[in-house]
């Protein structure tokens, strides 16, 4: 197993893949840390009713800024799940995979834990990112950049674990949809466009809201308990957010494995 | 440098291993790619495995490797399903399609992703890149691989392990001559080696002189399994003379078997040359020609995999005994 992981790792970074996506979730990062650093306010911006932006507290600040890009992060991370497996489809080395390896259930625990890691890394890279940017860009403005620094330092941590569990989803997309091509747009697709408009749809129903705040994005913002866009629509807490995701994660890559197992390689 | 460098285990003092395959059958679909096929192959030996394209080798082959599920019947080798080896690439090294690179990868990491599940260090990759001719080339992406470049580092992949079987999947497409000539030497090494390699092709002279014997399917069936030397059954002298009949008498009469083919041609039993002639001019008949008649290998193969029931479904609309139905694309390899 321990060799079958590094492997994986392997795998990962040996293609130009990996540093193009950290070069992505750095700029993501950091972009949007900067952005929203620059908006924030104390004040709030508008109608919290009509969409604008409640006013808020430092630590709230501070929080949301260095969170902000993970939207995209996610995407990033959903992306590089799918491609874990999806290339090896496309370029036929689930063969070399395989015949290395014949137990497929290992094979495919190996590729959750290494995209755990991965996801984790791209964290790191994410933090780096947003955390310099957005603390010097508070810091240039007057306001705090680490009010309530152990609580940061909570949702720093946090956003490892979304950034892995992220991943996860994307591998259990990539494994049911064996056309990389086509599961990479599904994936992204449907995280970063059907899913928000289902969320937004959902929230004007009175039974959606209870339901929206399941859906992936919104048990993202639940992990991270930033700020939701959606006024005082419910929101599930941290770890009730973290179970939702690690559900999906668990449910998509479960039945990608099992069918994987079956599956002929050719 | 020889492959023997690296901890072989003394493969005298152990028991070589065999590959059995017992009615193995295929379905996809309604269309049986392999059907009912049982073959040995004995450990030490090189053995061919022929058919035409499309015949059902390479899905035999994934089957053996657990790579695609049989439908019926059992691969193993040493007894084994190969899902069950406890060290894989130490004991079965295994090169399919020349293909299975990913592009942005230099073949020197592809190998050190395998070596990695494998526990095998970098030394034993650069060794086999040495071997196999690529050490500067692995260090490029495989993308821009040739063929033949990517045959050697398929070959180098089944290497890893320093595995005792060797299972190889058409290893000689797309070589040129050249590289098919370091093939055949290569092949001779590693079976000199002890290793037992089983070599699939489609075209007999390909392999014909590097191995010791031969599995000839087709349609998915079994049409032949034996020794190269079987094949080429018992060796055989053609003679043209005046009168066939006639010296066909005198050289039973000297201990030689043979039957007259026609008025002036006879065909003897044996590759005896000389004492054909001797026993002609003895018998004061004139030889007008006296050679050794080589089985034709090629056209046997042919015979054998185009005879009426075996002929190739995948060429034809629908073949007599194959309801083709849904034959996916012919000729295009996956
Ligand atoms: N995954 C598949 N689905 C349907 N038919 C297949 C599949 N794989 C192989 N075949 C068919 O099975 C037959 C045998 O193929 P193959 O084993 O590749 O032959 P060979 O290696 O001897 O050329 C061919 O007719 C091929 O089209
Ligand atoms: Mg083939």
């Amino acid at each position: 197993m321990v060799a079958t992981i590094s492997s994986e790792f392997r795998k990962f970074f040996t293609t130009r893949l990996w540093w193009g996506m950290a070069i992505g979730t750095f700029v993501a990062a950091a972009a949007f840390a900067g952005l929203f650093g620059a908006l924030a306010s104390r004040t709030g911006l508008g109608d919290p009713a009509q969409g604008g932006i409640p006013p808020m507290s430092d630590h709230q600040i501070a929080v949301n800024v260095y969170s902000s890009g993970v939207s995209v992060g996610y995407l990033l991370t959903l992306a590089i799940g799918v491609l874990t497996i999806g290339s090896e489809y496309r370029h036929k080395t689930m063969t070399s995979t395989f015949l290395a390896t014949p137990r497929r259930v290992t094979v495919m625990w190996a590729k959750v834990i290494s995209l755990l890691g991965i996801g984790g890394l791209y964290g790191v890279v994410f933090i780096i990112g947003s955390v310099a940017v957005g603390a010097t860009v508070l810091s240039v403005r007057g306001m705090p950049a680490f009010a309530g620094a152990g609580s940061i330092v909570r949702t720093l941590v946090l956003i490892l674990l979304v950034l892995g569990l992220w991943a996860l989803i994307g591998l259990g997309a990539g494994i049911l949809i064996p056309n990389q091509v086509a599961a990479l747009l599904i994936a992204i697709g449907v995280a970063w466009i059907v899913e928000p408009i289902a969320g937004a749809l959902l929230s004007t129903q009175s039974w959606g809201a209870g339901v929206a705040q399941f859906l992936p994005s919104r048990a993202t913002t639940a992990v991270l308990q930033s700020y939701n866009g959606g006024g005082e629509a419910e929101q599930l807490s941290w770890w009730a957010g973290a179970l939702v995701l690690a559900a999906y994660a668990a449910l998509m890559a479960g039945i990608g494995s099992a069918l994987t197992v079956r599956r002929d390689i050719s | 440098m020889t492959i023997a460098e690296t901890d072989r285990p003394v493969a005298a003092s152990r028991e070589g291993r065999r590959i059995e395959i017992t009615g193995l059958t295929k379905r996809f679909g309604s269309f049986v790619a392999v059907d009912d096929l049982s073959f040995s192959v004995a450990p030490g030996r090189i053995t061919g495995f022929l058919g035409p394209n499309g015949a059902g080798k390479t899905t035999t082959l994934r089957m053996l490797l657990g790579l695609v599920q049989s439908t019926k019947g059992t691969a193993t080798i040493g007894g084994e399903r190969y899902a069950d080896l406890p060290r894989p690439l130490q004991t079965v090294g295994a090169a399919l399609e020349a293909t299975n690179f990913h592009p942005g990868r230099t073949g020197r990491d592809h190998l050190r992703v395998l070596a990695a599940s494998a526990g095998i260090g970098d030394a034993r990759v650069d060794e086999l890149l040495e071997l196999v001719g690529i050490p500067a080339v692995a260090r490029k992406r495989a993308g821009g691989y040739s063929m033949g470049m990517r045959q050697r580092l398929g070959l180098a992949a089944a290497l890893l392990g320093n595995p005792d079987v060797l299972i190889l999947d058409e290893p000689a497409n797309g070589l040129d001559p050249e590289g098919i000539r370091w093939l055949r030497g290569f092949l001779r090494h590693l079976s000199a080696e002890g290793k037992t390699i089983l070599v699939s092709s489609h075209m007999l002279q390909e392999v014909e002189q590097t191995v010791d014997d031969v599995v000839i399917i087709a349609n998915g069936r079994l049409v032949r399994q034996g020794s190269i030397a079987e094949l080429h059954g018992d060796p055989k002298a053609m003679v043209r003379t005046t009168d066939a009949d006639a010296l066909a008498r005198a050289l039973a009469a000297g201990g030689l078997s043979a039957r007259a083919l026609d008025g002036q041609r006879l065909e003897v039993v044996g590759d005896d040359l000389t004492r054909i002639g001797d026993l002609a001019l003895e018998a004061r008949l004139p030889i007008h020609e006296l050679r050794a008649d080589e089985t034709d290998l090629e056209a046997l193969f042919f015979a054998l995999t185009d005879s009426p029931e075996n002929r190739n479904r995948n060429l034809e609309g629908g073949a007599a005994d194959h309801p083709a139905a849904e034959t996916p694309e012919e000729g295009v390899m996956r």
